[in-house]
């Protein structure tokens, strides 16, 4: 959506046609001997030596996985193993061109791209530097072990290094690259540029999509890899992904020194098999990984087909399309042809393809086929091939040993110091801002803004001097805090970018950035396609990468369509990482009412539910702003939710109104909206208001004073005042509009049982919306709770409302009919 | 493995008991169903019987002393086990890290197991629907839950309905409750009952009473006296009935009435009702029913009534809950027929029977030994022709049933015998006149000797 794109029928209605340039297969043909002179004779033996080292590293894990033994050490690893062998020439052909700066993310086949990557920056960084990245990694740690074996050169030490911390890694030893809370799919050293691999099929489409913004949008140097497989071009992610790193905008709208594409390489390690599903003529219909990049933009993707079994066309088909990329002409896409030897896992017996195909494709052994060119172009002899096979296997031996030592590689006794990964489950920062001194890209002073200017006449406090509402036009409303957490943000962190569906222009679906649009340059706030999974993966690669994102689902019903990226990508990396990673990803979700089935819906159980995500749901205009600001300052995910039927309030409780300046509110601090002494009832967002409505009848009706606290924050969750509250009135309603069944509120319910069972005089009671599809608006009082099914729900269940008469079957017998067909 | 035993917890109100006697000695080795120790409430003895076998490795309590219920009070294992972490002087705060984790840890889910049942006991037993804080709210201020009327969902009892207790100014501290029949004068803070206005610990008999006789020199003066302490129960007794007597304005009034029907009727019983069950249905019984009846009649709610806050609330029960003088080995008990005015004649007398009976064996669920609204003495089996019962307060009247002796009548000119028994009421002359208790002696007289009407009526 912009006006500056004039959508012309005269040109979109008229004929012609679309035309394709033609797709490169496999040009390049050269050898080692063809090569001569464009190389130094130690760049080739390294590339040969690299490729040794993954193919021992991959034969070693495959030798303790099926004989339990690796030249005669026994050792069982029952962690899984997806290795690359026979995928070691395009992963060397593809580091040998990357800088230490460039960043690649691969998949959970991706021990060989971690190594190549993590010997090519060893062969580009200078030995100071390596000793500085070494020796402060993880305290040391890992440096402590490499640096007692025995080493002639830094470099040497580096490659021990790299050996040691990627096995004790897949080992689940505490010397790993991760503490071994990554393992085997998940290995990674970002000082080498070596960033998260990714145990979801596609997983590292969208993320590397975000790093590569991060990049473009911080005008940082390098570019960003992708290592996917020719399988995970199946999944809608990756689709999402690729499109949405094509978008037009970029070129056409963001500004003059943001012009050009990502700088985004998406390599299809095109193995032929998505575990045993052949993509080719049997799971898929594109022929070609290389057809993809048509689809997508009019370069194609610059998309062309390389022989991944020859290290030296990868390394010149890397070099041309490097140079694309640093051009502005991104992004591009490869499609690496090259085969998996070995088994998508140990258990898998190759019942899909035959043994003479197995038998061809070693026939051509790439390992094998350069070293015969090595010493037939005379850059090295037998003699020193064998002595580089000999350096290998000793390495990795070796470190083997080491790694498999309890004494020298111990585990995290968990049971002992649950704390050791409990701590690492939130980083907790206060960050004002990632770019550093940066100062932030703005079009305008903040007080230029129009909507600031008009939100400062606006009343900050709920009613007029005679108690009355002030009208809605007048009264500074929810949507108005947030609005003023953002902006202050985005003023003082320049890394801070946002994106979503029509976040600008429209400012957003329900105007929260109304104003940002003038404030703000295209490059921190754009439009992103109605791509759920690539607007949140994209926000959890530009967080890894360094930065700061905000973005925004503009139901909460489409967590659904970014299920992987929220639960498995944000939730996950920072403890994954023992926090070497940081995620302060703030993703905005509109809890919806009015739309029916699919646009309605409460979803704060699922992310409460999963590990790793801070939850909030404020439901007035200065807890908004306060938990909006403490977001954005964080370093942690945040799922902040909101709700559509209160974007309007004005302050009802916060006295003398929201102030103007900046605050925070720190998440795991109810608030007791007004307190009482009878009865406590528990508010999760907007159902506040209703809740308010009953506690009135409560006082009016029966003389009953209800305490009434307003969750505002799920995870963490303030168990204390609500325990402090319930050992006062030994009584308490929990109400929230999502669905009983599961509900965050029924979780709350059974934690306050527990904890203060000796205080309680009836059971915690939830009063929920009803575990059916939300109807239509029209029926919608029938669906979400009211205050008529509180007071029913203290009548029936906690104490007797003398004259009460419930509008809502709160027998036994409906319970348990309910509960006996799904309902 | 050692394993703790804990002093049981004998009913809900029940907060301690005294170990009486230990019958096993550390070192002894022990049987399952062997004695191991007795213990008592004020209202009731009991005896605990090992349910493993092992060798007593250790005691932590002597006898005499006053344990809270569910604490360890003794260790059974095998010689050379430790006991120690099981020791409830030691304190809760032994930290878990010093003892050998995998040693310790087994015995720790043991013994807390072990206290879940017993803590889960009086569920069992105890039919109210309470909440947590309601019984805890009852707990910790006295409150006598046996009067409560239960105004949460569903009959459960609630917060407010203890409240309401506590405010109607029955209060006897949790500890003392369980030795507490009422009539004695507190002195604990406002004015509760407390343990220490009940004597806790018996002394030691002394040895005197014990040893055999010395030969006596006769016709020399001697003093051969001896001392020995009062049971628990004997002092409650007394403290109790003397507060009565003094503390109340109490006198009898006495009636006849000719028992010709209510013979009859326990005739017929005896000898007719063995296939409905009803054969051992006594006199007694059928004057407890009749009595139920009588005093719910709402003329004579007076009698059916507590006097409370020092003579200045009456409170009035809804039913008829009536206390059943039994005599035991171990002195007077009371228990309580709750509800009985809505019972049949046959539910009552198989009530009283078992309540006896428990009685008898000191089994007796102490929250059964209180609550009573009025209360029926028969001494009558001893031949006592009359006598004056003594009101246990707060109740306002106790009805005294005498022996049926032959009594004589004109009828027609002519003297007629005919089966006499004697009714004694004694009653707070604070809380009625002599006319309304006169006539509740008339009516139950009437209403006895036209028995078979009130059985019609139901």
């Amino acid at each position: 959506m912009s006006k500056q794109l004039f959508v012309d029928p005269n040109v979109v209605r008229a004929p012609g046609k679309i035309t394709f340039t033609d797709i490169p297969v496999n040009t390049y043909q050269k050898k080692v001997k063809d090569e001569l002179g464009n190389f130094t004779p130690e760049q080739f033996k390294n590339i040969y030596r690299d490729m040794l080292v993954l193919r021992e590293f991959e034969t070693m894990i495959q030798l303790i996985k099926t004989t339990s033994e690796y030249c005669g050490v026994p050792y069982t690893h029952p962690g899984p193993a997806h290795l690359g062998i026979g995928q070691e020439a395009n992963a060397v052909g593809e580091a040998f061109c990357l800088d230490v700066e460039d960043m690649i993310f691969g998949s959970h086949r991706s021990h060989c791209d971690i190594l190549a990557k993590g010997l090519s920056a060893i062969e580009k960084l200078d030995d100071d530097k390596l000793l500085e990245i070494m020796k402060t990694f993880l305290d040391g740690k890992t440096y402590a072990v490499a640096e007692k074996e025995p080493h002639e050169t830094v470099k040497d030490l580096a490659i021990n290094f790299l050996l040691y911390g990627a096995m004790a890694e897949i080992f689940a030893r505490e010397t790993g690259f991760n503490r071994g809370l990554g393992g085997s799919m998940h290995t990674f050293f970002t000082p080498f540029g070596i960033y998260p691999n990714n145990a979801i099929v596609g997983g590292s489409g969208t993320i590397a999509m975000g790093a590569a913004l991060y990049k473009k949008i911080n005008r940082k140097p390098g570019i960003v890899v992708a290592n996917l497989g020719d399988g995970s071009l199946g999944r809608g992610p990756v689709l999402e992904a690729l499109n949405m790193s094509c978008m037009g905008q970029i070129n056409e709208l963001w500004g003059d020194d943001m012009k050009g594409g990502l700088p985004l390489m998406f390599n299809i390690i095109n193995n032929q098999y998505g575990m045993g599903g052949q993509t080719v003529g049997e799971t898929m219909g594109y022929d070609a990984p290389a057809r993809m990049g048509a689809g997508f933009t009019a370069t194609q993707m610059h998309a062309e087909r390389v022989d991944g079994w020859n290290p030296l066309a990868v390394i010149d088909a890397y070099k041309r399309k490097k140079k694309l990329l640093a051009e502005g002409k991104g992004p591009c896409l490869l499609d690496v042809v090259t085969y998996r030897m070995s088994g998508h896992s140990p258990s898998d017996s190759s019942s899909y393809r035959t043994k003479e195909e197995i038998e061809a494709w070693w026939a051509q052994d790439p390992i094998v086929e350069y070293r015969k060119q090595l010493v037939e172009a005379g850059v090295a002899t037998e003699d020193e091939c064998d002595a580089i096979v000999k350096y290998v296997k000793d390495a990795i031996l070796r470190n083997f040993k080491l790694a498999i030592d309890d004494e020298v590689s111990p585990r995290m006794n968990l049971d002992k110091n649950p704390d050791e990964l409990a701590d690492m489950m939130f980083t907790n920062g206060h960050v004002e801002s990632f770019g550093g001194d940066t100062k932030p890209d703005v079009n305008m002073p903040m007080e230029e803004c129009p909507r600031v200017q008009a939100i400062a006449k606006k009343e900050r406090w709920g009613f007029d001097e005679s108690g009355k509402p002030v009208s809605k036009n007048k009264v500074y409303q929810l949507r108005d805090g947030l609005f003023e957490a953002i902006i202050d943000r985005f003023y003082k962190d320049s890394t801070l970018a946002s994106w979503g569906e029509d976040v600008r222009d429209w400012g957003g679906a329900f105007a929260v950035y109304r104003g940002l649009t003038e404030a703000l340059p295209y490059h921190r706030l754009f439009n992103s396609p109605i791509s759920e999974s690539a607007i949140v993966g994209g926000a959890v690669g530009y967080a890894m990468a360094g930065g700061r994102a905000l973005v925004e689902l503009m139901y909460c019903d489409f967590l659904a369509c970014a299920g992987d990226e929220v639960f498995n990508q944000m939730a996950k990396w920072q403890a994954m990482s023992a926090d070497i990673i940081k995620m302060p990803v703030v993703l905005r979700v509109s809890v919806g009412s009015k739309y029916g089935a699919q646009h309605s819906q409460d979803w704060s159980a699922l992310v409460t539910h999963i590990p790793g995500l801070k939850a909030a749901f404020p439901a007035t205009p200065y807890d908004a702003k306060g938990l909006m600001a403490s977001a954005l300052a964080g370093t942690d995910p945040v799922v902040f939710f909101e709700s559509q039927r209160i974007y309007d309030v004005g302050e009802q409780f916060h006295e003398g109104g929201v102030p103007a300046e900046y605050y925070e509110i720190p998440f795991g601090k109810a608030d007791i909206k007004r307190p009482g002494k009878d009865i406590t009832i528990l508010s999760f967002g907007a159902v506040l208001y209703r809740v308010l409505k009953a506690a009135d009848e409560l006082k009016a009706k029966y003389g009953m004073e209800a305490e009434i606290i307003d969750a505002r924050t799920l995870v963490p969750f303030d168990y204390e005042t609500v325990l402090e509250s319930v050992k006062k009135t030994g009584r308490l309603v929990i109400v929230t509009d999502a669905c009983e069944r599961g509900s965050f509120a029924s979780e709350v319910a059974r934690q306050i049982t527990e904890m203060g069972f000796d205080y309680l005089d009836a059971t915690p009671t939830v009063v929920a919306s009803r575990n059916w599809i939300t109807p239509a608006h029209e029926l919608e009082e029938s669906f979400f709770p009211q205050p008529s099914w509180i007071l029913d729900a203290i009548d029936a269940k906690i104490v007797p409302l003398k004259g009460h008469t419930r509008v809502t079957n709160q027998t036994l017998n409906e319970k348990l009919r309910n509960e006996r067909r799904g309902v | 493995m050692a394993t703790p035993i804990i002093m049981p917890r004998q009913g809900n109100t029940v907060e301690s008991c005294i170990i009486t006697k230990w019958n096993k000695k550390v070192g002894d080795p022990v049987a399952v169903g062997d004695i191991l120790f007795a213990y008592e409430t004020d209202k009731a003895a009991f005896e605990e019987e090992a349910k493993e076998a092992g060798t007593v490795l250790q005691i932590f309590f002597e006898e005499g002393d006053d344990v809270p219920c569910l604490t360890n009070v003794m260790v059974i294992g095998n010689p050379g086990e430790s006991f120690a972490e099981f020791d409830p002087k030691a304190g809760s705060a032994a930290p878990a890290e010093a003892a050998p984790a995998a040693e310790a840890a087994p015995a720790e889910e043991a013994a807390s197991a072990e206290a879940q049942e017993a803590a889960e006991a009086p569920v069992v037993i105890g039919e109210m629907k309470i909440s947590p804080r309601a019984r805890n709210l009852a707990e910790k201020s006295g409150a006598d839950l046996s009067k409560v009327v239960p105004t949460g969902p569903e009959g459960r009892v609630i917060a407010r309905d203890v409240q309401k207790l506590i405010d109607s100014g029955l209060l006897v501290t949790a500890a003392a409750r369980a030795g507490y029949q009422g009539g004695v004068e507190g002195t604990g803070l406002g004015g509760r009952v407390s343990l220490k206005d009940l004597e806790k610990k018996p002394e030691a008999a002394p040895a005197a009473a014990a040893a055999p006789a010395a030969p006596v020199e006769l016709g020399q003066p001697v003093d051969d006296s001896y001392t020995e302490p009062m049971s628990n129960m004997r002092k409650v007794i007394a403290k109790a009935m003397m507060t009565s007597l003094s503390s109340m304005a109490q006198l009898t009034h006495n009636i006849s009435y000719d028992a010709t029907e209510v013979q009859n009727a326990r005739r017929l019983f005896k000898e007719k009702g063995e296939k409905f069950g009803m054969e051992k249905i006594s006199i007694n019984d059928i004057i407890m029913y009749v009595v139920a009846r009588t005093l719910a009649m709402p003329e004579h709610k007076a009698l059916n009534a507590n006097l409370i806050d020092d003579g200045k609330t009456m409170k009035y029960f809804r039913g008829v809950h009536l206390g059943m003088a039994v005599d035991t080995d171990r002195g007077l008990m009371v228990p309580t027929i709750f509800n009985a005015d809505k019972m049949t004649l046959k539910e009552l007398s198989a009530t009283a029977k078992r309540l006896a009976k428990e009685c008898k064996e000191g089994k007796i669920n102490p929250d059964y030994l209180q609550g009573a609204s009025f209360t029926v003495s028969n001494i009558g089996s001893l031949g006592i022709e009359s006598f004056t019962p003594v009101v246990n307060p707060p109740q306002t009247g106790i009805l005294g049933v005498c022996a049926i002796t032959d009594g004589v009548r004109v009828v027609n000119g002519e003297i007629k015998v005919y089966p006499k028994m004697t009714l004694s009421l004694s009653y707070d002359h604070r809380a009625l006149d002599g006319t309304p208790a006169s006539k509740f002696l008339v009516d139950l007289k009437n209403n006895l000797e036209a028995f078979t009407l009130m059985l019609a009526r139901g």
